[in-house]
C-alpha cells in the first residue's frame, strides 16, 4: 500500500489525475482590471460562481458546486475573525492565501483516503490603487500563484485546463490596450476571452485522434451558442463605491447592455 | 481523523457569534467575579465610564439618530469627545448609553454579524433578525449587567428599503436584559433621556405637528435644542461646548443611508436656533 514511497507518489498523481479530469470543462473565470477596480467575469448555468469574500477581496472559482461553496465559506471565516479580531485593514489577501486557505488544502489533498477537494480559484483584492490590486490563483492541492499586477499585468484567466488557460492568457496579452478601459469595454473583452477558453477547453475533449489543424476561434460566436444556455455572471470590486463594501454583483440588465453587439 | 479545513460540516446558518464562540471568543467574558470585587471595592458607581444622552426620532424621510458627547464615571468627566453613534451597516446606526467597553465590542460584534450573514447567505439580514441580534447580544451580557459594571441600553435605528408597508425609518430601544421594543415615533435613552422623552412628547402631541412631519432642518433644530435641554438638568451630559468648540453628532438614516450633518452645518444651527 502506500506505506511504500513510490506507491504514495502514484497515489497522489492519480489523485491529480482524477481532479484535472473533473476540472478541464469547467466554465473559465477571467479578471480584467478597469477605470474604477477589478471585474470578474463567468458564464454559468444556474450556480453563482463569483462572490464576496470581505470589503476588498472577491472570490470566483470553477469546479464541483459543493467544494466552491466550502472554500468560500472558509475564505469568509478566515477573513471576518481576522476583521472581528484585528482591523479591516488587516485582512490582506496574501495572508489569507498563504497561512490560510493554501496549507490546510495542501494537507486535505495529499490525506489521499479522503475525497479530494474538485476546486480552483482566483482571489482578487482590491488595493488603495491600481498597482497595489492583486490577484492570486490558488489551485486544489494549494499550490498558489500571484499574478504579476507589479509588472503592469492587471489580468488574469483560470481554466480547468492549461491549453485553456494559455489560450486566454494570451488572446488577453493580444488584445489588453489601456487598463484605464471603460467596465463596458472590460466586460466585452473578458466576455470573449472567455469564449476563447470555454472552445478551447471543448475542442481538447472532442480531439479525435491526432488534432492536426486547430480551427481558429470566433470569440463572438462561440459565446453567442454559449449563453443559449447559460448567462453571463460578473462582478466588481469597484474603489468609487462610497460603502467600506466594494463588492458589487453587475445585473443581468448592465451586461446585456454592455455585450449587445457582440 | 480531524478536518484540515475548519470548514462547518453540515448546516451554515450565518451566525457570526457561534463562529466566534468556535475560536473562544466570550462576549461577557469571566470578569464578572472580578468585576464585582473592583465594584466593591471602588463603591458603587464604580470607575467604569458611563452617562450620556442618545435619542433617535423618525421624521419625514428616515431617522434622526444623535448623542452628545461626554462620558462620565460617577462624578467625574473622562472624555468629552466620546462617539455614541456607531454606523453598523449602510442603513442601521447604533446609539449607546452605558458602558462604552461593552457597547462598543457589541457594536463590532453586530457590524461583522451583519457583514458576515450577508456574504456567507448571499442575502441580506431581515430588520427584525439584526433588532434580534441585539436581544441576543444583551443578553449574554446580563452577567456583566447584573454586576452593575458593563449595562448597556441600546437605541437601534434602520432604515427598511422597499415598497411595502414596513418600509421607512425603525426605531427600536431595548432594557438592559435584552428586551428589544419598538419605538412609535421616537426613542431616547442614557442618564438625560427623561427630560428628552418628556419634551419629545409634548413636541409630538401639541407641538402643531407630530415628529413625522418634521423635514430635515426643522428635525436637526428640534435635536440640538433637545440635547441642549438634556445638559442643563444632567451634569453627564454635554450640549454644545463652544469654550472647545464641540458639537453632538447627528446623523440622518435615510433611503440613501446614513449621513453625518457636518458641524459646520450644526455650528451655523446653534448660533440662530438654539
Amino acid at each position: 500500500m502506500i506505506e511504500e514511497p513510490y506507491r504514495w507518489v502514484e497515489a497522489i498523481a492519480n489523485r491529480r489525475e482524477y481532479i484535472e479530469d473533473q476540472l478541464r470543462l469547467g466554465s473559465p473565470v477571467v479578471v480584467l482590471n478597469y477605470a474604477d477596480g477589478l471585474l470578474l467575469l463567468t458564464v454559468s448555468r444556474e450556480t453563482r460562481k463569483v462572490f464576496e469574500i470581505y470589503d476588498r477581496v472577491a472570490f470566483a472559482a470553477l469546479g464541483h458546486p459543493a467544494d466552491i461553496e466550502r472554500m468560500r465559506l472558509v475564505a469568509i471565516d478566515l477573513a471576518h475573525m481576522e476583521g472581528f479580531n484585528r482591523a479591516v485593514a488587516d485582512v490582506s489577501l496574501r495572508r489569507l492565501v498563504n497561512f490560510g486557505i493554501s496549507p490546510a488544502l495542501k494537507t486535505a489533498f495529499e490525506q489521499v483516503f479522503s475525497a479530494p477537494y474538485i476546486v480552483k480559484m482566483l482571489l482578487v483584492e482590491l488595493g488603495d490603487d491600481s498597482e497595489q490590486d492583486s490577484i492570486v490563483k490558488l489551485d486544489y492541492d494549494g499550490s498558489f500563484a500571484r499574478s504579476e499586477i507589479e509588472t503592469k499585468e492587471p489580468f488574469d484567466a483560470l481554466a480547468g485546463g492549461n491549453e485553456a488557460q494559455t489560450a486566454m492568457l494570451d488572446y488577453l496579452v493580444e488584445h489588453d490596450g489601456s487598463p484605464r478601459r471603460t467596465l463596458e469595454d472590460a466586460l466585452k473583452l473578458a466576455a470573449k476571452t472567455w469564449a476563447v477558453g470555454m472552445d478551447m477547453a471543448e475542442q481538447g475533449q472532442d480531439k479525435t485522434g491526432e488534432a492536426t489543424e486547430k480551427r481558429e476561434i470566433e470569440p463572438e460566436k462561440v459565446l453567442r451558442e454559449y449563453l443559449k444556455m447559460r448567462h453571463v455572471e460578473a462582478a466588481v470590486l469597484d474603489r468609487s463605491r462610497p460603502a467600506t463594501g466594494k463588492f458589487r454583483l453587475l445585473d443581468e440588465k448592465e451586461i446585456r447592455a454592455a455585450l449587445k453587439d457582440l | 481523523m480531524d478536518h484540515p479545513l475548519p470548514i462547518p460540516q453540515f448546516l451554515h446558518d450565518g451566525d457570526f457569534v457561534s463562529v466566534l464562540k468556535a475560536h473562544g471568543y466570550e462576549i461577557a467574558p469571566r470578569l464578572a467575579e472580578a468585576a464585582a470585587k473592583f465594584q466593591h471595592e471602588m463603591g458603587k458607581g464604580g470607575i467604569a465610564t458611563e452617562g450620556t444622552t442618545v435619542l433617535a426620532v423618525k421624521y419625514k424621510d428616515g431617522v434622526l439618530v444623535a448623542g452628545d458627547r461626554r462620558a462620565t464615571a460617577g462624578n467625574l468627566v473622562m472624555y468629552e469627545r466620546a462617539e455614541k453613534l456607531i454606523n453598523i451597516d449602510e442603513r442601521s446606526v447604533l446609539a449607546i448609553a452605558g458602558v462604552p467597553a461593552v457597547a462598543f465590542e457589541m457594536a463590532r460584534v453586530l457590524e461583522h454579524s451583519f457583514k458576515y450573514y450577508q456574504r456567507s447567505q448571499l442575502q441580506e439580514m431581515s430588520t427584525a433578525g439584526k433588532v434580534r441580534s441585539l436581544s441576543k447580544l444583551l443578553k449574554e451580557n446580563l452577567p456583566l449587567t447584573l454586576q452593575g459594571v458593563g449595562m448597556v441600553v441600546p437605541i437601534f435605528a434602520t432604515y427598511e428599503t422597499g415598497d411595502g408597508k414596513d418600509s421607512g425609518g425603525k426605531v427600536y430601544f431595548y432594557d438592559a436584559l435584552g428586551a428589544q421594543f419598538e419605538g412609535v415615533d421616537y426613542a431616547a435613552s442614557g442618564s438625560g433621556s427623561l427630560a428628552v422623552r418628556s419634551v419629545l412628547h409634548y413636541l409630538n402631541t401639541w407641538g402643531g405637528k407630530p415628529l413625522a412631519k418634521f423635514n430635515e432642518s426643522e428635525i436637526v433644530v428640534a435635536a440640538l435644542r433637545l440635547l441642549d435641554t438634556a445638559a442643563d438638568s444632567d451634569t453627564a451630559t454635554s450640549g454644545y461646548n463652544p469654550k472647545s468648540n464641540i458639537f453632538p453628532i447627528v446623523r440622518v438614516i435615510t433611503k440613501e443611508g446614513v449621513r453625518e450633518i457636518p458641524e459646520s452645518e450644526l455650528g451655523r444651527v446653534y448660533k440662530s436656533e438654539v
